[in-house]
């Protein structure tokens, strides 16, 4: 873990307001770890590290100043990487995510060989080498035919991640990302907290990735 | 207490020394732990945080190993990598007097570790305990003169502004033989999210108007007392202006949340000041 500048090489525009940022520079990181990238706010956002080709990348969804502030930036200051990197169970897997998780799920299906599904409420303004469903009906219905496969990781929303878990855990076991807020990044604030069944997990430095069945009833 | 730089890394942001992966130690005075209690503590449920461009609050609730554990890890060595690289400072907490007292008689045996003991009597988060300490005055000097008679070195309560006025409790803290002070801790505050309050420990800029009062009227008061300025700074200007009203030490909290090298920073322009 370390300070660091990155400079960024291209900002694509995958939607209205998500979109993927590469870098000039390259990072060692293991799958799903991430860094906290300064931003107008008290505190870093954290950010899931990922690749665009072969490019060190990150994805984002605008909704808010912090994040406006990101997609307008030509350097960006941010400590990592951080968090457990993922490491799937054996056999075939499919990541279930949305357009401003891109990156990761680019590195992901690069390290990991898994499938990858996107589920966008709008067109994409640019060609991704995913499967992508449109729409809110499309999406449960891409879920409902997701079968023959061994484990599930699934990136989004609280909400989106809720109703992917609810339609997976009978399949496969099914991994979360938490998204719960961060000060910190190394573990030193114990801001980040989740409730699981084996008691308080913390986001930056358990995760972010969980089994679902281990957080959620 | 003398510290090169006058400059402490605040309990809690701090965490039990995480942050020496991102800050040299050089370009720190001491390094304050987490607050230590004498049972585990698990902390508050989530949500815990939520941060603006002026604020944060933090709802942590002093999760903790507690002092065994502590101990524990302290006889196994566990923080030495610490405690050669930097000056620490305990911190320690309790949710009632007679758990400040345990803990100190717990701490007391390793206080050749410290630099300085830390008494926390303000954090807002916990039900007891912390704030509720030095609302009641009584218990506070109870607390006071248990703990001057059990540790020898160098002791500082950290207080907040609420609860009494806070030039009054510095008063009673030297009084009763304690060397130092740290203003202020976090206020307590609200805010709606999405519908959901969110309760906590305001920290950030927002503060330093109301630290640097605290401090002034403490200076003014109390001079004799050691005091450790804290609250919402985050540039040379706002170090100038704490030393200005008497700080002796300032102190960094949130600031290390928005870029940890801001320690750097500003221990190069306190030196540069000194010099």
């Amino acid at each position: 873990m370390e300070n660091f500048s990155l400079t960024v090489k291209k900002t694509f525009e995958v939607t209205r307001d998500s979109f993927i940022i590469t870098f000039n520079e390259k990072i060692d990181f293991a799958p799903t770890q991430f860094i906290m990238i300064e931003t107008p706010s008290v505190v870093r956002k954290p950010f899931a590290l990922g690749k665009w080709f072969d490019d060190l990348a990150i994805g984002i969804q605008v909704i808010g100043k912090g994040t406006q502030y990101i997609v307008k930036q030509d350097v960006l200051l941010a400590h990592g990487p951080l968090g457990r990197g993922f490491v799937p169970p054996s056999g075939k897997g499919a990541m279930i995510t949305t357009p401003a998780c891109l990156a990761m799920a680019f590195d992901l299906h690069q390290r990991y060989s898994c499938d990858v599904f996107i589920g966008s409420l709008e067109r994409l303004q640019m060609e991704i080498p995913f499967k992508t469903v449109f729409g809110n009906e499309k999406f449960v219905n891409l879920l409902k035919s997701l079968n023959g496969y061994d484990w599930f990781y699934v990136v989004g929303s609280d909400q989106m991640e809720k109703v992917a878990f609810n339609l997976l855990r009978e399949k496969a076991p099914v991994y979360l990302s938490f998204n719960e807020y961060m000060a910190c990044g190394i573990g030193a604030c114990r801001g980040c907290a989740i409730q699981t069944k084996e008691g308080i997990k913390h986001v930056c430095i358990d995760g972010p990735v969980f089994r679902g069945d281990l957080v959620w009833n | 207490m003398e510290l090169n730089p006058p400059l402490v890394i605040a309990s809690g942001v701090g965490g039990m020394g995480e942050y020496l992966k991102l800050i040299d130690p050089k370009y720190i005075g001491a390094y304050t732990l987490k607050t230590v209690t004498l049972f585990p503590k698990q902390g508050n449920p989530p949500p815990r945080l939520f941060a603006t461009e002026s604020y944060l609050i933090n709802n942590i609730g002093l999760e903790n190993i507690g002092i065994d554990a502590f101990i524990e890890n302290l006889n196994a060595n566990q923080y030495e990598e610490l405690f050669e690289k930097v000056k620490v400072i305990f911190s320690l907490g309790g949710d009632n007097p007679e758990e400040y007292k345990l803990v100190a008689q717990k701490i007391a045996t390793y206080e050749k570790y410290f630099e300085a003991i830390e008494v926390n009597f303000s954090c807002p988060n916990v039900k007891n305990g912390g704030l509720n300490i030095l609302s009641d005055l009584f218990s506070f000097k109870e607390v006071l003169i248990y703990l001057r008679k059990v540790l020898k070195g160098f002791l500082i309560a950290k207080v907040g502004v609420e609860g009494n006025f806070v030039e009054n409790v510095a008063q009673i803290v030297k009084d009763h033989g304690w060397n130092g002070i740290v203003l202020i801790n976090t206020i307590r505050g609200l805010e709606v999210v999405e519908g959901k309050l969110i309760k906590g420990g305001i920290s950030g800029p927002v503060l330093k108007p109301i630290a640097l009062r605290a401090v002034y009227e403490v200076k003014n008061k109390v001079p004799e007392l050691y005091v450790i300025g804290s609250g919402g700074i985050t540039n040379e200007k706002d170090v100038d202006d704490f030393f200005k009203v008497g700080a002796n030490a300032i102190s960094l909290g949130t600031a290390i949340y928005k870029n940890p090298q801001i320690v750097e920073k500003i221990a190069k322009y306190i030196r540069r000041c000194c010099e």
